[in-house]
């Protein structure tokens, strides 16, 4: 394995799982801890992280937005892909705010899946700027509330303006196998941007 | 211990091409994309625990995986509080994330807790590797395992 050697490990048995990371994000309501809670093969988790918030005014005269810094409510969960894998699922909230810091969040994250609900499509437009500015590979997926959605996908790629090279797929958050493949078309985007990075 | 470098040569203040612009960044005829922030100096509040300040650059990753050191097993009992929690806790390992969460602790302080832990000897830890989003492999090997979930 091409991983860094952990040097502090003494004479553990074997080595720690190496954590790989995809983000699930969205706003409130859209069946982030749905998603992550169907498919995680521990029971959801939670924890409270800082986040540093820039105001939503923005200052026209160029100086430096107010920063303020919240405490948000993390839930993840993680699924064990191998003997040496272990991957984790993130999700976390991140509309509102335009600007928020999610630095510490994404650093090294696989890629994104932005759950959508398509009755309130602008509760994701922060987290598609966020992963769009940052080449954070990302998946737009539109929860199929009550099995249908509200406006066909087109409609929803034009309202977002999202590029044609970003998949937008509909799933059923409360289907493990739904998740499945949401997750896994994540990972084909983020396969795409390693084998030809922007 | 080797710091994972923070995702470099990204230009943050590149604003989004004005043709991929959310209608609400539209209003009033292109209002200024402010840059995303990053507190690259700033020291956050939360990290300033025990009367110690740490960079947050330094900081561990919330999936890095810490595992519980044979001299952490054997010198538990000596350790207080929180640190001691946290040594019987990672006798497999687990992410920082599940520490914070398993203690009820706020996720920068269950890494500052676990840094000392490391530094002391009595945790050990995998960090995920530098340039894991590049790595087709390890992204492959993650498609086969999930492919696997029914
Ligand atoms: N009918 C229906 N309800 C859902 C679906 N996904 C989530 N929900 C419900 O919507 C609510 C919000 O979901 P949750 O996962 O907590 O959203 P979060 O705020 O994004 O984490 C919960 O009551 C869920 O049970 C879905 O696909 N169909
Ligand atoms: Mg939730």
């Amino acid at each position: 394995m091409d991983s860094k050697p952990s040097d502090e490990a003494g004479e553990l048995a074997g080595k720690p799982p190496l954590p790989v990371k995809i983000v699930v994000a969205g706003g409130f309501g859209v069946g982030k801890t749905t998603t992550v809670s169907v498919i995680s093969e521990i029971p959801l988790l939670t924890t409270e992280a800082a986040m540093t918030e820039v105001a939503a005014e923005i200052d026209r005269t160029g100086h430096v937005p107010q920063k303020t810094t919240t405490t948000v409510a993390l839930d993840f969960g993680c699924i064990t892909i191998d003997e040496e894998i272990k991957l984790y699922l993130f999700g976390t909230p991140g509309q509102d705010r335009f600007g928020f810091m999610w630095q510490d969040l994404t650093q090294g994250a696989l890629g994104a899946l932005v759950i959508v609900d398509t009755r309130r499509l602008e509760d994701c437009y922060a987290a598609v700027d966020y992963f769009e500015h940052h080449d954070i590979p990302f998946v737009v997926a539109a929860n199929r509330f009550h099995g249908k959605l509200e406006h066909h996908l087109e409609d929803v790629r034009w309202a977002l303006a999202v590029s044609e090279e970003t998949p937008l797929i509909s799933f059923d958050a409360r289907q493990r196998r739904s998740v499945r493949d949401a997750l896994l078309s994540v990972l084909h985007m983020s396969l795409a941007r390693a084998e030809y990075p922007r | 211990m080797a710091l994972s470098a923070m995702a470099g040569g990204e230009d943050w203040r590149q604003p989004p091409d004005p043709g991929l612009t959310r209608p609400y960044l539209d209003e009033a005829g292109g209002v200024d994309v402010p840059p995303p922030v990053r507190e690259a100096s700033g020291v956050r509040p939360y990290l300033l625990t025990g009367g110690r300040v740490r960079p947050a650059d330094a900081s561990l990753e919330i999936e890095a995986q810490v595992q519980t050191t044979p001299a952490g097993h054997s010198d538990a009992d000596r350790l207080m509080f929180e640190h001691r929690d946290i040594v019987v806790l990672c006798a497999q390992p687990i992410s920082i994330a599940e520490v914070a969460a398993r203690l009820g602790l706020h996720l920068g302080v269950a890494r500052v807790l676990v840094s000392d832990l490391i530094e002391a000897g009595y945790l050990a830890v995998r960090r995920p590797d530098v340039g894991l989003p590049q790595n087709k492999k390890i992204i492959e090997r993650v498609i086969r395992g999930l492919q696997a979930i029914r």
